[in-house]
C-alpha cells in the first residue's frame, strides 16, 4: 500500500500538498497542473492517526510499521527506519537537510516541526530513499503545507486545541492558508505545554515536562503562468524539556529554518517541472542541568548546527518513461562545546569540544527512472553518486585518540538500486535490490568524549572510519480485493564496515557518570532482517479493520545481536462509524525481547499490551466541519518500557485525552 | 462568507462582533452550535492577529538569526585565561661596564622559580654595535638565609646566535628570593681580556604552572631536581613534554663561586627515564586520565622528551617514576588507574601539577 503510494510519488516525481478543496478555475494552467497532480497523490496521508486526530509528530511517525522510536523522555523522539538510527538514514524537510546540534540526538529534526506545518510524511525504505543523499536504511522526507495558487475559497484554516489528562498537555495549534491568483500563502502556529506524565504504577516520571512553541509562514508568488517563487519559514522554540533518561535537560533549543524556492512548470515538453530552492537552517541547543542536583559535575553542554543548501530537482516524462534527477549540496557546520565545573567553583573550569567544529559538505546528484512496460508492470531503477568533504577545525581534539589522523576527509559515495513491479490479477509483485554506501557521521568520526547515558560509556569518533557499505535486497507480496487486503514486506540488509562504539583500553572517561571510553569502529558487517506483514478488512462498510506484525533480527560478524532491533510487534485496531460518530481501538505491542545485546549494553525487555479506544463526534458549525474527540491511552494502565526505551525509562501510564478540531 | 469576515477584520470592522452574532442568530440551530460559533468567531480574530504577529516575528527572526542566544567559546582566548599568551623576551636587569652594556632578558621581563630561558645582548656602549662570537659565561647563586652558597641547573656558556645576535642560555632558578638572595654572575672573554660582572636579582613564584619544578632525594640518596621547560602553553591535544632532570652531584665539595668547580654541581641525569601518567585532580573527573602519553626520555640536548595527552583544559597531575639506567625506580609510585567519580586520584609520590 504504502509501496503504491510512494511508487505513484515516484512515477509522478513530483508532489504538491494541495488542500482537499477541488478548484473549478481550469483555465489556470499552474493551477491545472498542480490539480492533476494533486489528484493522483491524493492517497497522501494526513497526519493523523486511526487512534488519535490531533497528534505530534512523533506519535504520527509511530503508526508507520517501518519506523520505530528511541525515546529518551516524552519528547522528541529519536526515530528509526528499517530498525536503524537516524545516522544511518536522511531526514530532511522539503528535502531540506537539517542536523540536531545536540551530540546526544536530543533534538532529531522531527522535533523542529509541528504536525500543523506537514501536510505528509514520505517514507522510502532503503536505496530508494536515496534521492536527497547517502543512506543506508532509506529516508524520512517532511513535507510541508503549501497551498495552491486560485483555490476557490481564497481563506481557509484550521484550529486544533486539546488537553491530556495523564501529563496535562495543553497544546493549541491554528493554521491559515491564503490561495489568491498570484499570491498563495501558508501560516501556522502551534503551542503545546506539558508536565511530568505518570507511568503505569501511577508515579510520576520526573523531568518528562516540555514546552514547545512553532510556527511557520510560507508565502508564493506567481511569476508567470508556468513559474512561481516561495519563501518558507519554521522557527520553533523548545523550552523546560526535561530528559528523564538522561542526565540533563533541555534549557532551549531554537531553530530557524528557511528556504526560497523557483518553480518552473513546462507544458508539452520532456521536462515537466524544474523545482531549486536554495535554503539555511540554524539550531541552537543548550542542555542543562542545574535542575539535577544530584549530579556531581555541573556541566555547560551547547550545541549549535547551521547548514546553508542547494536542491534543484527535474521531472521527465515521455511516454512510458519518466524519471527524476536531483541536485543536492549541502555545507553543514556542527559544534559542540563542554565546560564542566569544578567544585570549587572559582577553580579553572574544564573545557572541551564534543564536536570539535566539523565542517561537512557534501554534493551528490541522484536519478531515479522508472519504465512503465504496461499498467501492470514496470521497473524502477536509479543511482546517485555524492561527494563528502568533512573538515575538522580542532582536529587537536581527533588526534588525542587517533595521532596523525587528517584533518580533512573526502568519500565518494556511490548508490544504485532497482525494483520491478508486477500487478497479476488482484495480486502485487514487487523485488528489488541496492547497493550504496554512506559517510559517518559527525558523531561517529569526530566526535569527542559523547556520553551515551544508555550503555554509560563516554564515545569517542574515529575520522578514518570507513565507508558503510550497504547491499540490500527487498521483497513484497499484496493482495487487494474490494474489502480485504493484505501486503507482506521483507528487505535484507548485508552492511560491510557497520559502525558501532567499542570499548576501548584506551584512556578514561570523563563524563562522571560513564564506566568507560567506546570508540567507534566498523564491524566487519552487519545483517539486517525486516519483516512486516499489514492487513486491512472492511468488514461492514462502517466497519474497518487494520492491523500489522513486524519482526525484526540485526546481527553483527560474530552473530550477536545488534542493539535497538524491534522484537515481534503487532497492532491491531478497528474503526466502527456510526453517522456522525466515529469509535476506534486498538491493541498493540511487543513481545518480549529475545534477542537482546548485552555487549551493547541492552538487558531484556519484557513483553507488554497496550489498550487504547477513542470516541469522535463530527459535527458542522456553519458548514464548517468540527470533530470533537474524547479517548483513552494506555487504558489498562499497564506499567511497561519497550525496547528502546533510553534507560528502561516506563512510558505514559493510563492517558485519557479530548481534543477539539475545526476546519474552515 | 469567511473571507468576508477576514476583510473586515482587515478594515476593523469594530461591529464585526456584534454582525457576527447577527447572523447566527436567524439560524435555526441550537444554543450550543450558536456557542461554538460565537468562540470561532473569537478564534478566528485571533488566528487572524496572531498570524500577522508571527509574520513581524518572523521576519525579526530573520534578523536575528545570527545572533545565537549563548555565545560560542572563542577558543584562542579561552586557551589565554590561565597562561597568558605572551612570548616576549623583555629586559630583566641592565648593566654597564667599561665599555659594554650588557641587557638580560626573559620572558615577561622576570625570572621565576623554575626553567627560565636567559638572553643576553652584549652591545658596544657607544656604537651599539652588538658583540658578535664573544665567549660569555652565566652563573646564578643564591645565598640562603643561612649564609650558605648554592647554584642552580644552568647552562654556564652561552650559545651565541647569529641571527638573533643574542647569547641564549637557561637556568632553573630552584628558590625564589624569599629563601635567600639571588647573584648572577657574568663574564666575557674577548681579546681585551676577561670581563665580569655580578648583579643581584629577584627570582619569583613561577606563575605558569606549566613551569613547574619538583626537587627531591631519590632512593639512591643522591638529590634530584625535575623542571619542566615545555610546553609553556598547552593545548588540548597531543603535546611534547620536556623536563630538564638534574642530579646534585655529592662529591663536588666546592663552596663558592670562587672554586671553578662549584658551577658543576647540578649534572644532567643521564639515560634515566621518567614515567609518566597524566591525571585530572579534580575530585568530580574521577581520576580522569588521557591515551597515548608516552615516557620521557633523553635526547641528544641532554633534555627529556615526551608526549602528554591533555584531553581538556583545568588542572592536571603529571605523575611520575624516575628510573635510573638500570630500571631502578628513585622516586615515585604508580597509581590507581581506576575511574572513582567523586573522589580526588592518589598523587604519585612524584608529580608536578600543571594548569591551562
Amino acid at each position: 500500500m504504502v509501496m503504491r503510494i510512494l511508487t505513484t510519488l515516484l512515477i509522478l516525481g513530483y508532489s504538491t500538498a494541495v488542500l482537499a478543496q477541488e478548484t473549478k478555475i481550469k483555465q489556470d494552467s499552474v493551477s491545472t497542473v498542480l490539480e492533476e497532480i494533486s489528484m493522483l497523490v491524493e492517497k497522501k496521508k494526513k497526519i493523523e492517526t486511526e487512534m488519535k486526530m490531533a497528534v505530534s509528530v512523533d506519535e504520527f511517525l509511530a503508526s508507520s510499521e517501518q519506523i520505530s522510536f528511541i525515546k529518551r523522555g516524552a519528547y522528541a523522539w529519536e526515530p528509526m527506519l528499517n530498525n536503524m538510527s537516524t545516522e544511518r538514514s536522511t531526514l530532511t524537510i522539503d528535502g531540506m537537510h537539517i542536523f540536531g546540534a545536540c551530540t546526544d540526538k536530543m533534538d532529531p529534526i522531527t522535533s523542529y516541526v509541528e504536525s500543523n506545518n506537514l501536510s505528509t510524511i514520505d517514507i522510502k525504505s532503503g536505496q530508494e530513499g536515496g534521492m536527497h543523499g547517502s543512506t543506508i536504511a532509506g529516508s524520512i522526507d517532511l513535507k510541508r503545507k503549501t497551498t495552491a495558487f486560485g483555490r476557490s475559497n481564497p481563506w481557509a484554516g484550521g484550529y486544533q486545541t486539546g488537553y491530556e489528562f495523564n501529563n496535562k498537555q495543553f497544546f493549541n495549534l491554528a493554521n491559515v492558508s491564503f490561495s489568491g491568483k498570484k499570491l498563495a500563502g501558508d501560516a501556522s502556529i502551534a503551542y503545546r505545554e506539558a508536565s511530568n506524565y505518570k507511568d503505569g504504577n501511577n508515579d510520576e516520571v520526573k523531568h518528562s515536562q516540555y514546552k514547545k512553541f512553532n510556527t511557520s509562514l510560507g508565502l508564493a508568488y506567481k511569476t508567470s503562468e508556468l513559474s512561481s517563487v516561495r519563501l518558507d519559514a519554521i522557527f520553533d522554540v523548545a523550552k523546560d524539556v526535561g530528559f528523564p533518561a538522561l542526565p540533563m535537560d533541555l534549557w532551549l533549543s531554537r531553530a530557524i529554518i528557511t528556504s526560497l524556492s523557483y518553480k518552473q512548470l513546462f507544458e508539452d515538453q520532456f521536462i515537466k517541472v524544474w523545482d531549486t530552492k536554495v535554503y539555511y537552517n540554524a539550531i541552537e541547543h543548550y542542555m542543562d542541568d542545574t535542575t539535577r542536583p544530584e549530579n556531581l559535575v555541573h556541566m555547560d553542554m551547547p550545541g549549535w548546527s547551521t547548514t546553508y543548501g542547494l536542491l534543484s530537482k527535474a521531472n521527465f516524462k515521455q511516454g512510458n518513461y519518466s524519471s527524476e534527477l536531483q541536485l543536492n549540496a549541502y555545507n553543514n557546520l556542527s559544534i559542540a562545546e563542554m565546560r564542566m565545573y569544578p567544585q570549587d567553583r572559582t577553580e579553572r573550569t574544564m573545557f572541551a569540544y564534543s564536536w570539535p567544529w566539523v565542517t561537512t559538505t557534501y554534493a551528490g546528484l541522484s536519478l531515479n527512472n522508472t519504465v512503465e512496460f504496461s499498467e501492470a508492470n514496470r521497473v524502477n531503477f536509479g543511482g546517485s553518486i555524492g561527494v563528502n568533504y568533512n573538515y575538522s577545525k580542532y582536529v587537536d581534539f581527533n588526534w588525542i585518540f587517533h595521532p596523525g589522523a587528517p584533518q580533512e576527509k573526502t568519500r565518494f559515495l556511490p548508490s544504485l538500486h532497482a525494483n520491478y513491479e508486477i500487478d497479476v490479477n488482484r495480486f502485487n509483485f514487487s523485488i528489488g535490490a541496492g547497493y550504496g554506501h554512506r559517510a559517518p557521521s559527525v558523531s561517529e568520526a569526530y566526535g569527542y568524549y559523547i556520553y551515551n547515558s544508555y550503555d554509560r560509556y563516554d564515545y569517542i569518533g574515529n575520522p578514518d572510519l570507513k565507508n558503510e557499505i550497504s547491499n540490500e535486497i527487498n521483497a513484497s507480496v499484496g493482495y487487494k480485493d474490494q474489502r480485504f487486503s493484505l501486503q507482506a514486506k521483507v528487505n535484507y540488509f548485508y552492511i560491510k564496515n557497520y559502525i558501532i562504539g567499542r570499548i576501548l583500553s584506551l584512556g578514561s572517561p570523563m563524563n562522571y557518570q560513564s564506566v568507560g571510553v567506546k570508540g567507534y569502529t566498523s564491524l566487519d558487517y552487519a545483517t539486517l532482517f525486516n519483516f512486516a506483514l499489514t492487513a486491512d478488512y472492511h468488514i461492514l462498510d462502517n466497519l474497518h479493520w487494520k492491523g500489522n506484525v513486524t519482526y525484526a533480527k540485526g546481527q553483527d560478524n560474530t552473530k550477536g545481536n545488534l542493539p535497538f532491533i524491534r522484537p515481534f510487534s503487532y497492532n491491531t485496531a478497528l474503526h466502527y462509524s456510526y453517522r456522525d460518530f466515529g469509535i476506534q481501538t486498538s491493541v498493540h505491542g511487543d513481545l518480549k525481547q529475545r534477542d537482546f545485546s548485552p555487549e551493547y549494553g541492552e538487558s531484556l525487555t519484557p513483553s507488554y499490551t497496550v489498550w487504547n479506544a477513542s470516541i469522535d463526534y463530527t459535527f458542522y458549525v456553519n458548514n464548517f466541519k468540527a470533530v470533537v474527540q474524547v479517548g483513552a491511552e494506555n487504558l489498562l494502565n499497564e506499567y511497561y518500557s519497550t525496547y528502546a526505551d533510553w534507560g528502561n525509562i516506563p512510558r505514559m501510564g493510563r492517558n485519557i485525552f479530548t481534543s477539539f478540531k475545526i476546519n474552515f | 462568507m469567511y473571507f468576508d469576515i477576514f476583510c473586515r477584520i482587515i478594515q476593523g470592522d469594530r461591529t464585526l462582533e456584534l454582525s457576527n452574532t447577527a447572523y447566527l442568530v436567524g439560524d435555526k440551530r441550537n444554543i450550543f452550535v450558536f456557542l461554538l460559533s460565537k468562540l470561532l468567531g473569537v478564534i478566528s480574530n485571533t488566528i487572524f492577529f496572531t498570524t500577522m504577529r508571527i509574520f513581524i516575528w518572523i521576519v525579526a527572526m530573520f534578523m536575528l538569526t545570527t545572533a545565537c542566544t549563548i555565545d560560542k567559546t572563542d577558543f584562542e582566548s579561552e586557551n589565554n585565561t590561565v597562561v597568558p599568551d605572551d612570548y616576549e623576551f623583555k629586559e630583566v636587569v641592565s648593566i654597564d661596564k667599561g665599555s659594554y652594556h650588557i641587557r638580560v632578558e626573559a620572558l615577561h621581563g622576570k625570572l621565576y622559580k623554575g626553567y627560565n630561558e636567559i638572553r643576553l645582548r652584549i652591545t658596544e656602549a657607544t656604537t651599539q654595535a652588538p658583540i658578535q662570537e664573544g665567549k660569555v659565561t652565566f652563573l646564578p647563586v643564591l645565598t640562603t638565609l643561612e649564609g650558605n652558597k648554592e647554584t642552580c641547573p644552568n647552562q654556564y656558556a652561552l650559545t651565541y646566535d647569529k641571527a638573533e645576535e643574542v647569547y641564549k642560555g637557561f637556568s632553573v632558578f630552584t628558590q625564589e628570593s624569599t629563601q635567600g638572595d639571588w647573584k648572577i654572575t657574568i663574564t666575557m672573554e674577548d681579546d681585551n681580556g676577561t670581563l665580569t660582572v655580578s648583579q643581584p636579582i629577584a627570582v619569583e613564584k613561577q606563575v605558569n604552572k606549566n613551569l613547574n619544578m619538583t626537587s627531591f632525594i631519590g632512593s639512591d640518596t643522591e638529590s634530584y631536581l625535575i623542571a619542566l621547560v615545555a610546553p609553556l602553553k598547552p593545548k588540548v591535544a597531543e603535546n611534547e613534554l620536556v623536563a630538564a632532570i638534574y642530579k646534585l652531584d655529592s662529591s663536588n665539595t666546592a663552596v663558592g663561586e670562587n672554586d671553578p668547580t662549584f658551577k658543576d654541581k647540578y649534572v644532567l641525569a643521564e639515560d634515566y627515564t621518567l614515567l609518566l601518567d597524566p591525571r585530572m585532580p579534580e575530585p568530580s573527573m574521577g581520576n580522569h586520565s588521557s591515551p597515548h602519553n608516552k615516557d620521557l626520555v633523553q635526547k641528544e640536548d641532554g633534555f627529556y622528551y615526551g608526549i602528554v595527552n591533555y584531553t581538556m583544559t583545568g588542572n592536571w597531575t603529571l605523575n611520575f617514576i624516575l628510573l635510573n639506567k638500570a630500571g631502578l625506580i628513585l622516586k615515585g609510585t604508580k597509581v590507581p588507574t581506576d575511574f572513582t567519580p567523586g573522589v580526588e586520584g592518589k598523587k604519585s609520590e612524584l608529580f608536578i601539577d600543571t594548569l591551562f
